[in-house]
C-alpha cells in the first residue's frame, strides 16, 4: 500500500517537474518567435527605404548629406544582431529616416508626387508594425523574465538552460521625450 | 432547437428517464456543431462577405497590427452592408475566426477608433468567447429541458401517487424552482456575456495600449441611434454594440453593459497611462 502511495507521489512529481520545465522552454520559444517578428518588420521597412531615398533624390539631388545619413544608418541596422545593437541602430534610422522626411518637406513637388505619398503612407503603416512587435517581443520578455524569476520556475531556469532575455528599449532620444498630451 | 428538442421529448413521452441523455444529447449535438462552422453560419445569418487584402488594404493593415500586438494569427474579415456602425467576432479558435464590420462603422472611425474596434473584436476571439457563449447556451439549453422534464415526470407521477402522499409545501417548492430555473439560467447567461463584454474591453487595450481609441469609438456608437437590421437574439451577443432594443430589454437580461459604464472605464485607463 506505501509502495502505491510513493509512486503515486514520486509520479506527481516527475509531472510538476516536468510542466514547469516546459513553461520555461515555451516562454523562451516564444521570445524568439517575437524576434523574428521584429527581425521581418525591421527588414520590410529597410527594403521601402532605397527606393524611397531614390524617389527624394529625383528631387533634391543636392541634399547629399541627408541621403548619406539614411544609407549609413540603413547599413548599420541591417548588419546588427544583438538586441541593443538592433535597437540602437533602429533609433538611428529613425531618427535619419525624420531627416529625410524633413528635407522633404521644403520641396512641394516632392510632396505632390504619388509615389512619394506611396511611399509615405508605406512607411507609416511599416513604422507601427514594427513598433507593435517591439511591444509583443517586450511582453514575451516580460512573461520569461518573470517565470525566471520567480519560484518555482527559478529553480527549474538552469536546468532548462533558459536565461533572462533583453528588453527592446528606445534608443531614439527625441521618441523618449514625446510630449504627453492630456485633454 | 430547443423547440426541436421539446417536441422530441413530448413526442416520446415524459415517462421513461432513458428519453434524457436522448433529448439532452440531441440539444447538445446542434448546439455544438453550430458553434463548431459558427464562423460559415453566422456568415449565412448576416450576409457577410469575406474581404481580401486587396478590397480594404487600410482595414487589413489594422488588423494586422492587431495581429502583431497579440501574437494571434490573422482572422477571416468581411463587411456586412448595413448603415449602422457595429462589428462582430465568431470562430470556433483563433486560427477559424471572423471578424465583420458594417459599412456604417467604416465610414464613420477614425484610425484609431476602428483600431480599437478591432482590437475589441480580435479581444473575443483570443478570449475564446465563441466557446465560451456555446457552453453557456448548452448549459441553460440543457436546464431548461430537464427542468421540463422534471415537471412532466412529476406531473404524470402525482396522479399516480396515492391520495395525500405527497408534502404540499415541498411540491410547491419544487415547482417554484423548476418553473424559475430556466429564467435563471438565462439571467446568468447574460451576466457572463456582460462580463466577457468587459473583459473584451479590457483584452483590447492590452493590445493596443491605446484606451482612448477604443473610448472614441464606443463614444461615437453611444450617439448613433441607428441599430442594425440583424436583430436576431441568436447573434445579438456578438456585436460590439447591443442591436436589442435598450429601453424593451431589462438591465438583466442585458448582454452587454451600459454603454456609459464601459466608456468610464476606458477614461479611467487613460488616466492612469
Amino acid at each position: 500500500m506505501e509502495l502505491l502511495i510513493i509512486l503515486g507521489v514520486a509520479g506527481l512529481l516527475v509531472l510538476f517537474l516536468i510542466s514547469q520545465y516546459n513553461k520555461l522552454i515555451r516562454l523562451n520559444v516564444a521570445v524568439d518567435e517575437a524576434w523574428a517578428q521584429i527581425e521581418v518588420q525591421l527588414k520590410r521597412r529597410s527594403d521601402l527605404i532605397p527606393n524611397l531615398v531614390e524617389t527624394v533624390k529625383g528631387y533634391a539631388s543636392h541634399e547629399s548629406a541627408t541621403f548619406e545619413k539614411v544609407v549609413q544608418a540603413r547599413a548599420a541596422a541591417t548588419s546588427a544582431t544583438a538586441v541593443a545593437d538592433v535597437a540602437a541602430a533602429d533609433g538611428m534610422l529613425t531618427q535619419a529616416l525624420r531627416g529625410l522626411l524633413a528635407v522633404a518637406e521644403n520641396y512641394p513637388d516632392l510632396k505632390a508626387s504619388a509615389n512619394f505619398l506611396s511611399l509615405q503612407e508605406e512607411l507609416a503603416t511599416t513604422e507601427n508594425k514594427v513598433s507593435f512587435a517591439r511591444q509583443f517581443y517586450n511582453d514575451n520578455v516580460r512573461a520569461l523574465n518573470v517565470a525566471i524569476k520567480t519560484i518555482p520556475s527559478s529553480f527549474f531556469a538552469g536546468f532548462a538552460k533558459v536565461t533572462e532575455r533583453e528588453f527592446y528599449e528606445i534608443e531614439d532620444p527625441q521618441e523618449r521625450n514625446a510630449p504627453k498630451v492630456q485633454f | 432547437m430547443w423547440l426541436v428538442s421539446f417536441a422530441a421529448v413530448s413526442y416520446f413521452g415524459g415517462s421513461g428517464v432513458a428519453v434524457l441523455p436522448i433529448a439532452v444529447g440531441f440539444a447538445l449535438l446542434t448546439t455544438w456543431w453550430s458553434y463548431y462552422s459558427s464562423d460559415k453560419l453566422v456568415i449565412r445569418m448576416t450576409g457577410a462577405q469575406v474581404l481580401q487584402e486587396s478590397d480594404n488594404p487600410k482595414l487589413f493593415g489594422l488588423v494586422q497590427e492587431v495581429c502583431l500586438a497579440s501574437g494571434l494569427p490573422m482572422p477571416k474579415v468581411a463587411v456586412v452592408i448595413d448603415d449602422a456602425p457595429n462589428a462582430f467576432a465568431t470562430g470556433r479558435n483563433p486560427e477559424h475566426a471572423l471578424i465583420a464590420f458594417t459599412t456604417g462603422i467604416l465610414d464613420v472611425m477614425e484610425r484609431d477608433e476602428l483600431q480599437g474596434v478591432v482590437a475589441h473584436e480580435m479581444a473575443h476571439v483570443a478570449n475564446r468567447d465563441t466557446l465560451v457563449s456555446a457552453v453557456a447556451a448548452t448549459t441553460a439549453g440543457a436546464i431548461a429541458i430537464l427542468s421540463d422534464m422534471l415537471m412532466r415526470m412529476m406531473w404524470f407521477g402525482g396522479r399516480r401517487d396515492r391520495e395525500g402522499g405527497n408534502n404540499p409545501l415541498l411540491l410547491v417548492i419544487s415547482l417554484v424552482v423548476m418553473v424559475l430555473a430556466p429564467v435563471a439560467a438565462l439571467l446568468l447567461k447574460a451576466a457572463i456575456s456582460r462580463k466577457r463584454e468587459s473583459l473584451a474591453d479590457a483584452t483590447a487595450v492590452d493590445f493596443t495600449r491605446n484606451p482612448a481609441g477604443l473610448r472614441k469609438a464606443l463614444e461615437i456608437l453611444a450617439r448613433d441611434s441607428t441599430v442594425v437590421h440583424q436583430r436576431s437574439n441568436a447573434v445579438a451577443h456578438i456585436w460590439i454594440e447591443s442591436p436589442l432594443d435598450g429601453k424593451s430589454v431589462s438591465r438583466l437580461f442585458a448582454t452587454h453593459p451600459p454603454i456609459e459604464e464601459r466608456i468610464a472605464t476606458l477614461r479611467a485607463l487613460e488616466g492612469n497611462a
